[in-house]
């Protein structure tokens, strides 16, 4: 492993350290931990077993046509056991990458994108500020899906949010409950969730986020919403009877 | 005279296994060796494994020299050189001479095999700023092979076993300033195998590779590239060390990780140089004696490569292993096998001429 904190403490007027400002740094100590988590999680065995460096899962990959991005890097990074870069790709990188999955491409059955999935679960459970960022775009899907159990829902569709959508949106959105209702297929008359769900598909989804810590995981990046579906998730259990 | 016998020079892998091959199928062999034992290489710098299985070395070559010293149709001459050629193909006359006595001796022979093998690069010479002669915890790989052949890796400058250890590649290779152009072949695949010794032996290291590329041809790639980066966490980092300098007790190694983008400066406490091949001093002497053309490193010419390997330039004169470029074993004994077919069947389709 190429530990630059070696590096820092035995050659330090030596090694020359990219520039990573634009994010708290932490203690060496901190990078360490969260790599350990990442290292740690069962799945990371499957996903990482040796680079050949070759650049594939970059050809393959399309965030990196547009983003400084590259999975290899990730995929290095954590080879070489990397925990300053690894913590630099945490706070910037791996917020660029689409989870597409095109660097399954890799000829020694890496998984990049899967290393990435890791890492955005270690830094969304660790609060790290570039999960609260990352996710700041997100709270009202988040809080869609967390409630309803669907995404987009057509409510969302309104014209302050997607000013570029023409003047037809004011009027979609103002008379929506009739406009889904032109629409031949039952299921798609919903207007506050994107189909109907089942009262029973609720329950065990609230049961799932709340069994698995999936809830939790929002706690730290956005603690109003995080309560505002705890309340809800708490209230609807009770109603059927359930105690957790 | 002619003579149905075959010479062959070099009693290392590729020379036992030619005169094991020449015997076996009905001929008469004298095998000429310069040291006072045969095995060549593998034995005189006392391999541990084999490349790339890893199995025990000194018990296999072992085997073959048991097999060919039992074989009645091999006369084996230890301490023996050659000192020169005379005759015509299929009834050539060598002079040889003691290594120790200087006594002239001549034999009868119709075909010639010429298997003196290959030399370490010299790693202190010219352009080189590893400090091979300056650090002592700079080493070869094969410094290193003595010590894994007894089961020990301990730096030789305090005894201690090293934390973190780097090999640096083709040192003496794929070099226009040294003159070495060529590519070793088997330096990648040495490397991989100590690499995964070392940390058998020593769990807590750290391991290093520096290279050009990895040349882990066929099956060396699973059988020992993967297994050493992904069981072995042996770190490849593409990009050449420039130097080697001395910093505290330790040594600082110079480079770029070039696939990261970055310069690098790290510390090691055992530096492996893995040393290309060169053609032995007695292939350079055998050729020059025997009058076969060399390439432009020193290498007999192999002249009808590739489909070709063995045949030199003249006529009932063969060549195998590495005295032809640089082989590893299983190149070595393949080529020796072909040399022992054509030196025989050379021997056996000359025109009958009215000396017989």
């Amino acid at each position: 492993m190429i530990e630059t904190a070696a590096r820092h403490d035995e050659t330090d007027a030596h090694y020359k350290v990219p520039d990573v400002a634009g994010y708290a740094e932490v203690p060496h100590e901190e990078k360490v931990r969260l790599f350990e988590q990442v290292k740690g999680d069962f799945r990371f065995g499957d996903y990482l077993y040796g680079c050949y460096e070759c650049g594939i899962c970059v050809a393959a990959c399309p965030s990196a046509k547009f983003y400084d991005f590259s999975p290899r890097r990730v995929a290095q990074a954590a080879a070489r056991e990397d925990v300053d870069l690894i913590y630099q790709q945490m706070q910037e990188d791996i917020w660029e990458c689409s989870q597409c999955f095109s660097c399954l491409r890799c000829p020694r059955g890496n998984n990049p994108g899967g290393i990435i999935t890791i890492m955005r679960e270690v830094a969304v459970n660790n609060g790290l500020a570039s999960a609260k960022q990352a996710l700041v775009g997100y709270s009202r899907i988040i809080y869609k899906i967390m409630s309803s159990g669907t995404q987009v829902s057509p409510d969302m569709l309104r014209s302050d949010a997607f000013p570029d959508w023409g003047p037809e949106t004011a009027d979609v959105a103002d008379n929506l409950d009739l406009w889904r209702r032109a629409l031949p297929a039952e299921t798609m008359h919903t207007t506050s969730t994107g189909w109907s769900v089942a009262d029973k598909t609720l329950v065990e989804l609230y049961l799932i986020w709340l069994e698995t810590g999936a809830l939790d995981m929002i706690a730290d990046v956005d603690s109003g919403l995080h309560s505002i579906l705890l309340e809800l998730m708490e209230e609807r259990l009770e109603e059927e009877g359930i105690q957790l | 005279m002619s003579s149905d016998k075959v010479a062959v020079i070099g009693g290392g892998p590729g020379g036992l296994r030619a005169a094991q091959c020449v015997a076996e199928i009905g001929g008469e062999v004298v095998l000429v060796e310069q040291r006072d034992f045969l095995g060549g290489t593998p034995v005189a710098e006392n391999y541990a494994g084999l490349t790339p299985r890893g199995e025990p070395a000194q018990p296999q070559i072992r085997a073959m020299i048991d097999t060919v010293t039992a074989h009645r149709l091999v006369e084996v001459r230890l301490g023996t050189e050659l000192a020169g050629l005379a005759g015509e193909p299929g009834a050539f006359t060598l002079t040889l001479r003691g290594t120790q006595t200087a006594e002239a001796q001549t034999v009868e022979c119709g075909a010639i095999i010429i298997a003196t093998g290959f030399g370490h690069f010299d790693p202190g010479r010219s352009t080189q700023m590893y400090g091979y002669f300056e650090f002592p915890d700079v080493i070869t790989q094969a410094d290193l092979e003595m010590m894994l052949s007894e089961h020990k890796v301990l730096c030789p400058s305090d005894g201690q076993p090293p934390e973190r250890v780097c090999f640096i590649q083709c040192v003496g290779s794929r070099d226009r300033q040294i003159g070495n152009e060529y590519c070793s072949k088997v330096c990648c695949g040495v490397a991989s195998k100590e690499a995964i010794e070392v940390r058998q032996l020593l769990p807590d290291s750290k391991v290093f590779i520096f290279y050009i590329d990895m040349r882990m041809y066929g099956y060396w790639e699973n059988e020992i590239y993967w297994p050493a980066q992904e069981q072995h966490h042996v770190q490849y980092v593409k990009g050449l060390i420039t130097e080697v300098l001395p910093k505290g007790d330790r040594l600082l190694v110079r480079g770029e990780d070039t696939t990261m983008g970055r310069p690098m400066e790290l510390l090691m406490d055992l530096v492996v140089l893995s040393v290309g091949m060169e053609p032995s001093p007695g292939t350079r002497e055998v050729a020059r004696l025997l009058g076969v053309k060399q390439n432009k490193y020193g290498f007999i010419d192999a002249v009808g490569a590739p489909l070709d390997p063995v045949s030199t330039d003249r006529e009932g004169i063969f060549v195998c292993g590495a005295a032809f470029g640089p082989a590893d074993l299983e190149d070595t004994v393949s080529s020796a096998a072909g040399a022992a077919i054509r030196a025989v069947g050379y021997l056996r389709s000359r025109p009958v001429t009215a000396a017989n």
